[in-house]
């Protein structure tokens, strides 16, 4: 299944930097696109700003198939200010923007699996798919507006795979 | 010498998971079902079904019905029902595939079942696919997973293409197609004496794992055997895109069935049925994942057929073993 994660988060990556190069994050003095999976970071306080935090929650399987499915529950959690330059008030068209990226990131919905532990990373047998996402209401805490998006991930085990 | 003494419980429940069924091929030429003894196999490891049985995993929905129609002799006054007579002996069964394969597509759909051949240039266009492009001869040294072709042949497969292996069709009649009976040709004319015509019906496919061009041994090693087993030095290849079936067709299929649930104490439940035709045609279920993602299950709905027991004499058309529990008592 570790697979499959971090093909849905290379795929979700490198689609951001297409999608907007412009939405990058510095973190641990490295320059990148701004999606991160939460697992893989250290803690934070609170949540950076204007990136995509990845956060895998739910775990379902199918284990009377051929090969076992995995239904993996993916969040996709994102925050913003606005910027400086408005004063923040325009937060509200900036996490409009944050939506309409994560639509523009989870289509088309699946990818060819890839095996990134190995160095180049290796394609595998089946493709990981998704669901559309299904967007949580805006939470508000003093100037920050956030909101979550939950994607359910499908991937099939292959052989040999842990 | 004394055996340590078990603690039987009572006779339990049984409890299961899902059911498994397997699929073998009836002999329609001379009539011979593939017969399942649970006396001898009825403990056979579920993934590794005895040969011929072809695991097709895990089925849902699965129905078995009786359709026996039972008759009363009634004498007297008042009419008192003194002897129940069997007057017909029926039964269906119903239930969805989950996955989709040739096999279990061709036994959901009923008729003919054929392989789409990847089409020559120039065709004319055919809902059941067009003229296949030339097939290829089989060297020496082919087996169930390994077609020996000359390397220049070899070069037109690629890695993780289809193949049909199967004779040329020369004016046949009767059933045709290797390790199954495929389909039924009552004359020449009615199949356009296309040599294809038994490669476009034919079980006998396999994907291609890898291809060799080089080297003393060149040819296709597959990644699943052939169903016929072996080819025979008459067979040719031809590749595929995948396979199509109809509504309508005037074949039916017959294959013998065995559906097997393992109870949850080691109990085992047993449903054989040594003739089955399909008794629908094409269609299809969902079951929704996450909406829109849907599941698309074959349905598929059967009616067996009867077969004299060996024991007795006795028509009948299904048996059902119960192998219990290792700690309950009987």
């Amino acid at each position: 299944m570790q697979n499959a994660k971090d093909t849905f988060y290379i795929t979700l990556r490198t689609r951001l930097a297409t999608v907007n190069p412009s939405r990058t994050m510095t973190l641990r003095a490295v320059t990148r696109p701004g999606i991160l999976v939460q697992e893989a970071e250290a803690p934070m306080p609170q949540p950076l700003l204007d990136a995509f935090a990845l956060s895998w929650t739910g775990l379902e399987t199918d284990l009377q198939l051929s090969a076992i499915l995995a239904q993996m529950t993916c969040e996709i959690q994102y925050s913003t200010a606005g910027t400086q330059t408005n004063a923040g008030l325009d937060r509200g068209r900036a996490l409009e923007e944050m939506d309409y990226e994560v639509l523009k990131l989870l289509y088309p919905y699946s990818a060819q699996k890839m095996n990134y532990t190995q160095n180049p990373a290796v394609p595998m047998e089946t493709m990981v798919f998704w669901s559309e996402p299904e967007f949580g209401p805006i939470v508000t805490l003093r100037d920050r507006l956030t909101r979550a998006a939950k994607v359910i991930v499908f991937a099939y085990q292959e052989q040999g795979e842990q | 010498m004394t055996t340590p003494a078990i603690t039987p419980m009572p006779a339990l429940p049984p409890t299961g998971r899902s059911v498994r069924a397997y699929f073998a091929p009836v002999d329609r030429v001379h009539g011979l079902p593939t017969l399942f003894d649970p006396s001898v196999n009825g403990r056979f490891a579920a993934s590794t079904p005895p040969e011929p049985w072809i695991e097709l995993g895990w089925i849902e929905d699965f129905a078995r019905k009786s359709t026996s129609k039972f008759g009363e002799l009634v004498t007297g006054s008042p009419g008192t029902t003194q002897f129940q007579i069997r007057e017909t002996v029926d039964a269906t069964v119903a239930f969805r595939f989950k996955a989709w394969s040739k096999l279990s597509m061709a036994l959901a759909a009923g008729s003919q079942h054929m392989n789409l051949i990847v089409p020559a240039a120039g065709g004319t266009a055919n809902g059941s696919g067009s003229k296949g492009v030339t097939p290829v001869n089989l060297a020496t040294g082919s087996t169930a997973t390994f077609l020996a072709l000359a390397a220049s042949d070899a070069a037109g497969f690629s890695a993780g293409s289809l193949v049909t292996v199967d004779v040329d069709y020369a004016a046949q009649t009767g059933y045709v197609g290797s390790g199954v009976f495929a389909a039924y040709v009552t004359s020449a004319s009615a199949v356009n004496s296309d040599p294809d015509y038994i490669r476009r019906v034919s079980f006998n496919v396999a994907r291609v794992a890898s291809v060799s061009t080089t080297g003393t041994s060149t040819g296709l090693q597959l990644a699943q055997p052939l169903i016929a087993g072996v080819p025979t030095a008459t067979m040719r290849v031809q590749p595929i895109s995948g396979f199509v079936d109809r509504e309508g067709g005037s074949f039916f299929q017959e294959w013998s069935a065995l559906f097997l649930i393992d109870g949850e104490q080691g109990e085992r439940i047993l449903f054989h049925y040594p003739r089955l035709q399909s008794m629908a045609g094409a269609a299809e279920s969902t079951s929704a994942l996450v909406p829109p993602l849907e599941r698309i299950a074959l349905s598929a709905s059967f009616r067996a057929l009867p077969v004299t027991d060996a024991i007795d004499g006795e028509q009948v058309v299904c048996f059902r073993s119960f192998l219990p529990s290792p700690v309950t008592l009987v």
